[in-house]
């Protein structure tokens, strides 16, 4: 351990004195500040916030990621090129000592440096209020929909097998198959007609009304805080105002049902709401049963005249606080130190048998594909059948053994003020660090104790 | 018997990238290196000398063959801790001053702090760069460069030393003190591998040598056996009159000898030492350049030389009280009429000439000496006699010097 730590402090010195370091960490202290004065977002104090955590973070993230990759290459293959690992493996440290040693000194500048740079950044966010000329109304609306973490309970996804079965079964029996979707496969057609039935469960027609009923909602301090319905209408016809109403009823509804009364308060909230926007219903979280249980109901009053959709994917969820803002920014930050991680084994296993240049290029692609590869995978979907399948059984293998690092991001939960839970974190650094990074550092070891590092390749 | 280094058909050979053997770097090499050795490894450049020390610290994977070092494997860490190694050029960290540099090195050795900083300070002290620790060793010349590597290689007080070309880039004192060192550390039971095709070097300290050419040794054995006595008798005496020297010439005219005579001049290297001293004299003690003091305080350490030496070996030498004594295999036909420590004597008188060049307490030669020395024959001891006596020789008032040479290319007074 001693040796691993002598390894690990020189490699530390090295990113430290040959100014690799220096350089990110120079262009960090001077962008942050001039991202604070300049993020102004939607002109709200709380696009500001939202811009500059974005921001912020997702530059600290980017260049964080860069200084590993070229750092854990450089001191291994710097210490071939420049021959000082003559001198090193000579003496009595085991090869996997030495890139233990070397991943530990990356890991523990990163540790470093995230400390710092995250910690800038927060203060920033913690100042900026202020210093802003904010009124009353948005300082409150921050405290609820920026420093927070809230928890997000969505909808489950109504299984509608037997429907589209039914469905599929009956156009099959009336030869109305080819005609209704023509030039479709069986499976093009069962996905449509899942979508379009599971639409229909969350379409309320006029007059009508749709619940949804959730369970274990645990608010962290339930008679202070706030429960907040986020929900975006979709309409079949689109009243000239762009506007529909709604009669949201939230609470304990068994009650209603059964007819028994409920000892926790069922709030009314009659409203008037954009089309096809976000918005947010506050009711005070004292309306979740003593159980976790919680019922949201929308009804269709007549005065809108068409039929209100809630879209499958978005149309709505319950948004709760659950922690506190700090404690879900480190979770954020502890998010991007997996990243890093995976990244520094990655170098280290580029390193262990290529070239400096090379390794770099590697390594920048796999990134790249990681920080990109939902979009890849996603684009699978759209290609023809035979093309997609070739892709299926070849490359979509690989990405998906790559990281997804747009998966992972902490921006997208620390921008809506989402909870970011330890199951994610848990998730990331069993997948992402103790299995994918893992197995690259097993590589690296393995190359590198093997192969011999006076060969001079020509 | 065991061998401290033993190479058994150790073949290496560089391929192509399709695989196709392109060059023999080392050839079917078996080599038997003793404890308590001091072995030369000789040869034009090119000819395998590093590959060979490669393959036997592991950092190259032999073709066929192997090689076995202090009875294991040379990339086995508990053989690596008995190990030095000076590679051909010190690869050091550009960005480590010297003082972080042995540090560094000190810990993959495992030693504990108070060890470290003990071996640190006595091998920075000997090497002369105690006044330049605190710079980074990037903006050190070579030779400096060069010392430090060799501290590197010394800290973990190694039973054997792997040196590759040790005196490249140094100043001929700073070779002087390697050679000296080295004739130190065999002195004490260690074995030493010399690479190098710097002949004089080889010649002054090695017992046994190895010439390798095209990857394949081409002649070994004893420094003494290999190199022939000339049928030729030399006589050096401090300056002689004429009518002596006609006398001489009458006398070995009878004997029916031809002679030469000549006076031969001073060395280069006694010469070069003498100005050095010289100049460190004239200086005065803060505002010395660099290289003044660097040297001035290089040879200072270096008549301390024992002293640490003796700090890196405490244990060691306990362990082996028989080091010293057990030494009877080199040859040594003088061995009686040597000063035990001659370099002790030579760097003692140069501190002091240094500290106080008033006293200057340098004992007159008492007469004439003459010495016969059989041409050619290679006398480690003796060459340090040589310098510390032209030393001295020098700050006589009428400076008349006739000294034994090592050998007939450094321009002897052959009679």
């Amino acid at each position: 351990m001693c040796r691993i730590w002598a390894v690990a402090k020189n490699t530390i010195r090295q990113a430290l004195r040959m100014k690799v370091a220096v350089v990110f960490i120079v262009l960090l202290l001077v962008l942050l500040p001039v991202m604070g004065y300049t993020a102004s977002g939607d002109g709200t104090l709380r696009g500001r916030l939202q811009t500059f955590v974005s921001y912020g973070l997702s530059l600290t993230s980017l260049l964080l990621s860069l200084l590993t990759i070229i750092v854990s290459i450089y001191s291994i293959t710097s210490d071939i090129e420049y021959r000082q690992i003559y001198t090193v493996v000579t003496k009595p440290i085991r090869r996997y000592e030495l890139i233990l040693g070397k991943l530990l000194g990356v890991v523990v500048l990163d540790v470093a440096l995230l400390t710092l740079f995250c910690g800038v950044v927060y203060g920033f966010i913690v100042l900026m209020p202020k210093f802003v000329n904010a009124s009353e109304e948005e300082l409150t609306q921050i405290q609820n929909e920026f420093f927070t973490a809230r928890a997000s309970l969505v909808p489950p996804l109504i299984d509608v097998s037997k429907e589209v079965d039914e469905v599929y079964a009956k156009l099959e029996a009336n030869d109305q198959l080819e005609i209704a979707y023509p030039h479709s496969t069986p499976e093009e057609i069962r996905k449509y007609l899942t979508s379009r039935i599971r639409l229909e469960k969350r379409a309320a027609a006029v007059g009508g009304g749709l619940v949804w009923e959730f369970t274990n909602v645990r608010p962290s301090d339930p008679n202070h805080q706030s429960l907040f319905i986020r929900f975006k209408y979709d309409v079949s016809v689109t009243p000239p105002d762009e506007q529909v109403y709604g009669d949201w009823r939230i609470g304990d509804l068994r009650g209603l049902q059964t007819g028994t009364p409920v000892d926790t308060p069922v709030w009314r909230v009659p409203r008037k709401d954009p089309v096809r926007k976000f918005r947010e219903i506050e009711v005070p979280a004292s309306a979740v049963a003593k159980d976790g249980y919680l019922a949201v109901a929308y009804g269709n009053p007549p005065l809108n005249n068409t039929v209100v959709l809630f879209p499958v994917e978005d149309g709505l969820e319950v948004l709760y606080k659950a922690d506190s803002f700090l404690g879900n920014y480190v979770r954020g930050a502890l998010l991007i130190l997996c990243r890093l991680v995976f990244l520094a084994c990655l170098g280290v296993m580029a390193a262990s048998f290529l070239s400096f240049p090379v390794a770099i290029l590697f390594c920048l692609v796999i990134f790249v594909t990681g920080a990109t590869s939902g979009g890849i995978i996603e684009s699978f979907g759209y290609m023809g059948k035979n093309v997609s399948l070739v892709y299926r059984y070849t490359i979509e293998g690989i990405i998906h053994l790559l990281p997804q690092f747009d998966k992972f991001s902490p921006t997208q939960f620390l921008i809506p003020a989402r909870l970011i839970p330890w199951s994610l974190i848990g998730k990331v650094v069993l997948v992402m660090v103790c299995l994918k990074a893992a197995l690259l550092l097993a590589l690296a070891l393995i190359i590198f104790s093997f192969r011999e590092l006076a060969k001079v390749v020509v | 018997m065991d061998y401290a280094i033993e190479t058994v058909a150790l073949t290496k050979v560089f391929s192509d990238w399709w695989g196709r053997a392109k060059v023999y770097a080392v050839d079917d090499l078996n080599l038997q290196i003793r404890p308590n050795e001091v072995f030369g490894l000789l040869g034009p450049n090119g000819s395998g000398k590093t590959t060979t020390i490669k393959m036997l610290l592991g950092l190259l994977h032999p073709t066929k063959g192997h090689a076995v070092l202090l009875g294991g494997d040379g990339a086995d860490p508990r053989i690596n801790a008995r190990v030095g190694f000076l590679p051909e050029e010190s690869y050091l960290y550009r960005f480590l001053n010297a003082r972080e540099t042995l540090d560094f090195y000190g810990r993959l050795f495992g030693l504990d702090s108070k060890t470290r900083e003990m071996r640190i300070e006595a091998l920075l002290e000997m090497v002369g760069l105690k006044a330049v620790a605190s710079r980074p060793v990037g903006t050190y010349s070579k030779g400096m460069a060069r010392r430090i590597g060799l501290a590197q290689a010394l800290i973990n007080d190694p039973d054997l030393l792997i040196l590759d070309e040790p005196t490249t880039g140094l100043d001929p004192i700073g070779t002087r003190q390697i050679k000296d060192l080295i004739i130190k550390l065999a002195e004490r039971g260690k074995t030493v591998l010399l690479c190098s095709h710097l002949l004089a070097d080889v010649e002054d300290v090695c017992d046994r040598i190895a010439i390798l050419y095209g990857g394949k040794v081409q002649a070994h054995g004893r420094v003494g056996d290999l190199l022939k006595k000339t049928n030729k008798t030399q006589i050096l005496t401090d300056a002689i009159s004429d009518a002596t020297v006609d006398r001489i010439r009458d006398v070995l005219r009878r004997e029916h000898v031809e002679c030469e005579i000549s006076s031969p001049m001073e060395r280069l290297e006694t010469f070069f030492i003498n100005t050095v001293v010289e100049a460190q004299q004239q200086a005065t003690p803060t505002s010395g350049a660099v290289s003044t003091t660097q040297i001035g305080e290089f040879l200072t350490a270096g008549a301390r030389g024992d002293d640490i030496l003796n700090k890196l070996v405490v244990a060691p030498v306990s362990e082996r009280p028989q080091a010293g004594s057990s030494r009877t295999d080199r040859p040594q036909p003088q061995e009686a009429a040597v000063t035990p420590e001659p370099n002790k004597d030579l760097l003692t008188k140069l501190t002091r000439s240094t500290a106080s060049p008033a006293a200057e307490p340098v004992a007159p030669e008492k007469g004439k000496t003459v010495e016969v020395v059989p041409e050619t024959t290679v006398q480690r001891e003796q060459v340090k006699k040589n310098i510390l006596d032209e030393l001295t020789g020098k700050k006589q008032p009428d400076g008349s010097t006739v000294k034994p040479s090592d050998g007939p290319q450094e321009g002897g007074g052959h009679v």
